[in-house]
């Protein structure tokens, strides 16, 4: 599966995507990218360990995780996960 | 002299016809009622104006029109409202500027401008506190908005510009009133109402105070949303990195990106050329402020001296970046930010001559305009045709004259109307109405045609801004529409940015406004206030026979064909029921007695 980063969490993993072999779930990955990124680990994921950070954005394949199974959403080989810190505009 | 309540107390009336001018008392009354700005200009220009007047005759008023909060020390307080008729739409045009105009318009000791009639050849407006003058303009008439800003400088010292370009002394409908170059009141075609009054640009120093009625209790509020907004990630370190150029990936990865006119789906494989991130990389030279702003969402840029797009100035934000880029498949972030200069430069709404251009690929691409019209072969993905045709309109060259009709007249000529973009016959920004319902339900309610601001319904739908809702679903979407329409009401009319609402609230926007003009109002009673406005606007276009609510048929038909949204359309008419029935107005959207008269709007 495809894991592509925007805005300063492109700088943090200092790439704009990179290839994985799909995790369980969310969480799954949000972990993994935890240990191989440590600055991720305030952000990405809540202090209670097992919840999104409040400040990121995760989509899977376009949609939103809240709008699917949140961190429990399930992730397969070909799947793409986004993400980016909260952004605004307009 | 300041009154004490955020207010100064006067309106200055400038007949242009006989070249006199006077001021006389802000009417409070209505200050309390329809709190400044937006709304106040609003409410002036209803009570003064015929809904049927010609936007782009004399008769036309042209009103400047500050709020109570702008020119203090309240969140990001820069902003100010320029109203008239729309020429592009024949609604009530509303548009809002920030930069340093509107708070040094107060330091002179006005409220608000009101220019009436037109002049017999070109004038500017002198102002410098309280003496005023107008002048002849003719040596600055055909002057582009940066030389012109430039030569009134040199001629008037330090001041603040407004002005307009060549593109609103022709007469283009959507040439914008720009202020210190690159800030624009942009969309609906203001800056030709400001042309047909021979009105070349208004110029503006300020040496007065603007005193808040209750200094204690504002300092307190003032405190708590400044503190609000630099804590936040968006409003406190996300804006100033990135500007709102990073909307363009979230917008292409959530499959909300409108490609080719609408034609093309909503997945931009080259978007990150284009993105926020792109512009950080490249051309960004620094950020910039308004007045009395910490977010510094602004972008000067530069393109190198060895690109074909070589230049200098400020943007591209998110709305120009997708029109001149992804809409037109463009992917050379130079020529994006060559045409934004150009715009800025000429003074024209950079969404709607984008949006125009794509619309004329798709028309050229499907033989409904002819080579020999335009001149040259015209194709999506031609970035040389993007920054040509820009030119040609700002000059009102050849195929130029059709574009600055905007992308309805122009479809419309060539016998495919139902190809613009455009609703109320202004195009709509950045967002496809089919991928995010709750922004298809404000283009089609936008008292001043497509439009994204006057409801931002990005923000919950897609950036989960202050709470998140799912995009594709038409539940609950017309009573937060509803909220965020309001509340926007208000925040253009106290006279600060919109942005600031990215961060904070009601309470902190309410909590500022009360204690600046010394109200024990409620919150609910102050949001109270953007409902009226939002009536009032609604009042003025029905009375002026503008079109109902809807959009362009390729939305509410032909589906998205791939994409998170793939298979949809956008669902208007359960959203626009459910719409109407929480703001308390007919089936067919338009207000009942009851609910004028619950707003004292009867």
């Amino acid at each position: 599966m495809k894991v592509k980063f925007f805005a300063t969490y492109r700088q943090i993993a200092n790439c704009k995507d990179f290839e994985i072999e799909a995790p369980a779930d969310v969480l799954g990955l949000l972990k993994v990218l935890c240990r191989r990124w440590p600055e991720f680990s305030n952000k990405i994921v809540a202090p209670d360990g097992e919840s999104l950070g409040a400040d990121a954005i995760v989509l899977v394949n376009g949609r939103h995780i809240q709008h699917l199974d949140g961190v429990r959403t399930s992730l397969a080989n070909g799947d793409t996960v986004t993400l980016l810190p909260l952004v605004a505009g307009g | 002299m300041a009154v004490g309540n955020a207010w100064i107390g006067t309106v200055l009336r400038v007949d242009l016809t006989t070249g006199t001018w006077g001021t006389e008392p802000l009417r409070m009354k209505d200050a309390n009622d329809f709190v400044g700005a937006r709304g106040l200009g609003t409410k002036y220009f209803c009570d003064e104006c015929d809904p049927n007047v010609e936007p782009l005759s004399v008769e036309n008023k042209l009103i400047y029109m500050t709020g109570p909060l702008t020119g203090t020390a309240a969140t990001s307080a820069g902003r100010f409202e320029v109203v008239a008729k729309a020429p592009l739409t024949g609604t009530i045009g509303a548009a809002n500027s920030g930069g340093h105009f509107g708070p040094e318009l107060k330091f002179a000791g006005y409220d608000g401008i009101i220019f009436e009639g037109g002049a017999d050849h070109p004038v500017y407006l002198y102002i410098n506190d309280d003496r005023i003058e107008l002048r002849d303009a003719t040596h600055l008439w055909g002057k582009d908005v940066h030389k012109t800003t430039d030569m009134l400088i040199e001629e008037c010292g330090n001041v603040r510009v407004s002005c307009i370009g060549p593109t609103g002394e022709r007469g283009c409908l959507f040439s914008a009133i720009m202020n210190e170059k690159n800030r624009a009141a942009g969309r609906g075609g203001l800056g030709a109402v400001m042309g047909v009054k021979n009105l070349k640009a208004v110029v503006v120093r300020g040496t007065g105070p603007v005193k808040v009625a209750r200094p204690e209790g504002f300092l307190r509020e003032l405190t708590k949303a400044r503190a609000i907004i630099q804590a936040h990630p968006v409003t406190g370190t996300g804006m100033a990195a990135y500007g709102t150029q990073i909307l363009m990936n979230i917008l292409n990865e959530v499959g909300a990106l409108p490609l080719c006119n609408g034609r093309g789906g909503s997945i931009f494989d080259h978007a990150d050329e284009i993105s926020g991130e792109k512009l950080s990389e490249t051309y960004l030279v620094k950020n910039q402020g308004c007045f009395g702003c910490s977010i510094a969402c602004g972008r000067v840029t530069r393109i190198p001296d060895d690109s074909p797009y070589a230049g200098f100035g400020e943007g591209p934000e998110y709305e120009a970046g997708w029109s001149f880029g992804a809409d037109c498949q463009v992917d050379d972030l130079a020529a994006v930010c060559k045409a934004n200069f150009i715009c800025n430069e000429y003074g024209m709404d950079p969404i709607t001559l984008g949006a125009t251009i794509a619309c004329a690929m798709e028309l050229s691409e499907m033989g409904a305009i002819p080579e020999s019209d335009i001149g040259f072969p015209l194709r999506f993905g031609d970035s040389d045709a993007v920054v040509r045709l820009t030119k040609m309109c700002a000059e009102g060259e050849g195929f130029g004259k059709l574009l600055e009709l905007g992308s309805y007249r122009m479809a419309e000529h060539y016998g495919h109307a139902e190809l613009s973009m455009s609703v109320k016959k202004q195009e709509m920004p950045a967002y496809d109405a089919r991928a995010i319902q709750g922004i298809a339900l404000e283009y089609a309610t936008s008292n001043r045609g497509g439009c994204h601001v006057r409801g931002y319904m990005i923000a919950p739908e897609v950036l989960g801004l202050p709470i998140k809702t799912d995009p594709l679903v038409t539940e609950g979407k017309g009573s937060l529409l509803k909220t965020f329409q309001d509340l926007t009401a208000l925040c253009d009319s106290v006279g600060i940015c919109l942005f600031t609402t990215f961060g904070m609230g009601l309470p902190e926007i309410a909590g500022q406004y009360r204690e600046a003009v010394g109200s024990d109002e409620s919150d609910e009673d102050i949001l109270l206030k953007g409902e009226r406005i939002w009536n009032l606007e609604k009042r003025f276009n029905m009375a002026a026979g503008v079109e109902k609510d809807t959009l362009p048929p390729r939305l509410l038909r032909e589906a998205l064909p791939s994409g998170p949204a793939k298979g949809k359309v956008a669902e208007l008419q359960t959203m626009l029921a459910d719409y109407y029935e929480v703001r308390g107005w007919t089936s067919e959207g338009e207000p009942t007695d009851e609910k004028l008269e619950q707003l004292s709007l009867g």
